[in-house]
């Protein structure tokens, strides 16, 4: 074995002007040996294999919901009853999706959802950037106290606060000043009330009543005071704590304000970690469930996602379904599954294309270290 | 001469060059209020407000006449209400913290392993990342209560459709259960440790559901470790599992700082809190004020265990002394 290992130069033939010199070589079957035989290669492999097993696991467990409803969705009703269908449907039938196109007026319920989750998650990520940077680079008296504030809405959780929101905006009004306006200001004195309640600029004692419309989110997102908005800005001002101040000061030194320089250098910047606040903002305010039962509570439910899955309502499907498999539940079931399709999958293709930034959006963030 | 005038011009120069600092301070403090400003003025005006309306509820009989709303003090009479009164708080409570307690451990160790796991190199990395961030974007409300209603309710499709009965499912599960048990009592572990393992495999979906965003933030941590320190652990000759016990796992160790306090506070807003359903139906029977008082004892609680938390963790936390 060792003899094969040293290079003894061998010279193979010879003639007038070349000699062609050759190295004896390790077999090919030692070599297969030495790189697949040992110990360290065994290790490896299983380890490689193991690593691949429990990943697959993994994303089946995450997989398997989505697959259960899609598949459900499609499924004809005869499937249903049909012991041999486990897992791959016999017959496809598009029934359900046919009527929650049409009769359930998919478009309309989209395309709302798309203008509500657009507007809030743009407002709110633009709010975000705007506290994060001002809590990241400019050093003024409060700046701590704006950042316990920022942690605080963090860490109080919305439910605890749902009876008092929801009543701040059932009578919104800033600070008494629509009631002012309107005379309604109770003061206890009588001259000073005497005066007040000859003010009529407006007639809103009560101030504004803001259910039943899209208003609470707006103002909410506004104000970064929505859902999770306290994890944004402070995602962001960790990410702005990174970016070098000679940047900014360059600018300075050209010439524009702080304004235009956020706008202008800071921004573009920013845009993974942008996507990834939009991205957050826009799917949870997608599948929110809170505030839309908080805000919206008059019996006419507004076409939003949140109420798909909730609603089952065709009668003559359901017949259908009910003759074939003799129960009612396999309709609702259906039904929900392909309802719940049509309002997750948005959501994933939206999620395929900024996912590449989810990752280097929370690297960039700089909230390591 | 020259001397004395250039100290003269100097000295006069330099209060007006002082001046002009502190003026662009001040310029720079006011843009700075500026751009918090959205979040200041949303802040005062709305969540104080709601914060002391939300206090003053559990504290108050609140009445609503004509539009306006009229208050009537009740000391701590809510809050016994919420302790004593009929609906089991108490009970929830405790039970629900000992739910946190046994899924943070294991949200936190499943996030750190997977993201370990994801940082290596292998075939479909991107494919596996891509599934595994999926439940950040998809699970919250709307993919639980699809699910979870369909088994509570539609058992009975679930019977015509899919052999898997739930009967089934639950047989397989404690079956699963015992192998698991017999296992590790053989191997001769504590039984402490035994079921803690077995709850968590028996839950592990819902571990793997809520450990999203958790497994990003681990895996952008992991990412931003030098390779240099892991080449230099090689030439010394260190194995990997000296390598992550050494060098991984301080370096992430604020992560899971980080981490441990967001998994306490996601769990405030999961759909899946017995503690927040009972106090959200506590809201929908109409006592409000004892939803209120409910809301305002558990966020204290919490705020009690995440202080803790955070203390005893801080300690063992190792920052990385940067220059």
């Amino acid at each position: 074995m060792t003899q094969n290992m040293e290079n003894k130069p061998q010279v193979k033939r010879e003639t007038k002007n070349k000699i062609r010199v050759d190295f004896e070589r390790t077999s090919l079957k030692e070599r297969l040996k030495a790189k697949y035989g040992s110990a360290y290669f065994f290790k490896n492999t299983l380890w490689y294999i193991f690593r691949l097993l429990l990943l697959i696991g993994i994303a089946f467990v995450v997989l398997q919901p989505f697959y259960t409803m899609l598949i459900n969705s499609f499924m004809a009703p005869e499937d249903f009853v049909d012991a041999t269908v486990v897992k791959v449907p016999k017959h496809l039938s598009m029934g359900i999706y046919k009527a929650i196109i049409t009769d359930l007026g998919y478009f309309k319920i989209f395309f709302s959802t798309l203008g509500l989750s657009l507007l809030t998650a743009l407002l709110q990520t633009f709010t975000a950037c705007l506290v994060g940077y001002g809590l990241a680079k400019f050093k003024f008296r409060g700046n701590k106290i704006v950042f316990f504030a920022v942690i605080l809405t963090l860490v109080i959780p919305h439910g605890t606060l749902q009876s008092a929101i929801y009543h701040r905006f059932c009578y919104f009004d800033f600070f008494g000043i629509l009631k002012f306006l309107s005379g309604g200001t109770h003061t206890g004195i009588e001259w000073l009330d005497g005066i007040l309640s000859k003010i009529h600029i407006l007639n809103l004692p009560n101030g504004i009543n803001m259910l039943n419309t899209i208003m609470p989110l707006v103002v909410l997102s506004i104000f970064g005071l929505a859902f999770k908005n306290g994890l944004y800005i402070f995602l962001l001002r960790q990410f702005f704590r990174g970016v070098p101040d000679e940047l900014e000061e360059s600018a300075y030194l050209d010439g524009a304000n702080t304004f235009r320089t956020f706008i202008q250098v800071i921004l573009p910047l920013s845009v993974p970690m942008m996507i990834t606040v939009f991205l957050f903002a826009f799917c949870w305010q997608w599948t929110d469930d809170f505030y839309i039962r908080l805000f919206f509570i008059s019996p006419d439910k507004p076409p939003l996602m949140t109420y798909i899955t909730k609603t089952i309502p065709f009668p003559s499907l359901q017949a259908t379904y009910t003759q074939v498999t003799h129960s009612s539940g396999s309709y609702s079931q259906a039904m929900r599954f392909g309802c719940g399709m049509m309002a997750c999958t948005p959501l994933i293709i939206l999620y395929l294309f900024c996912q590449r930034h989810l990752v280097q959006g929370i690297e960039r963030s700089g909230i390591i270290g | 001469m020259t001397n004395q005038v250039s100290g003269t011009a100097a000295a006069a120069k330099q209060p007006a060059k002082r001046k002009k600092i502190a003026s662009l301070d001040r310029r720079k403090a006011r843009s700075g209020w500026l751009f918090v400003l959205p979040f200041v003025i949303g802040f005062v005006m709305l969540y104080i407000p709601i914060v002391y309306e939300s206090l003053s509820y559990s504290f108050f009989n609140v009445d609503i006449i004509d539009g306006s709303v009229v208050k009537t003090f009740a000391g701590w009479e809510h809050y016994s209400d919420a302790l004593f009164g009929e609906t089991d708080f108490v009970q929830t409570l405790v039970t629900g913290l000992q739910e946190m307690a046994f899924d943070i451990p294991a949200i936190l160790i499943f996030s750190l392993f997977v993201a370990v796991i994801l940082n290596q190199k292998m075939i479909g990395r991107a494919a596996f990342r891509a599934i595994f961030f999926l439940p950040v974007v998809v699970s919250t409300g709307l993919m639980e209560s699809i699910m979870t209603v369909s088994y509570a309710e539609g058992g009975e499709g679930m019977e015509l459709g899919g052999a898997e009965t739930a009967t089934d499912k639950v047989a397989s599960a404690l079956a699963l259960e015992e192998l698991l048990m017999s296992v590790f009592e053989g191997l001769g572990f504590g039984v402490g440790l035994v079921t803690y393992i077995v709850e968590a495999v028996g839950s592990i979906s819902t571990i793997i559901n809520r450990s999203g965003v958790q497994i990003l933030i681990f895996l952008a941590s992991l990412q931003s470790i030098s390779p240099a320190i892991y080449e230099s652990c090689q030439i010394d000759g260190a194995t990997s599992w000296e390598t992550f016990w050494k060098i991984t796992f301080p370096m992430v160790s604020p992560m899971i700082l980080v981490n441990g306090v967001y998994t306490i506070i996601d769990s405030f807003t999961t759909d899946s809190n017995s503690v927040m359903k009972v106090i959200d139906d506590t809201y929908a029977s109409g006592k409000m004020e004892v939803s209120a008082a409910m809301g305002w004892m558990y966020f204290l609680v919490v705020l009690l265990i995440v202080g803790i938390i955070a203390a005893v963790f801080s300690a063992y936390v190792f920052y990385q002394r940067r220059d």
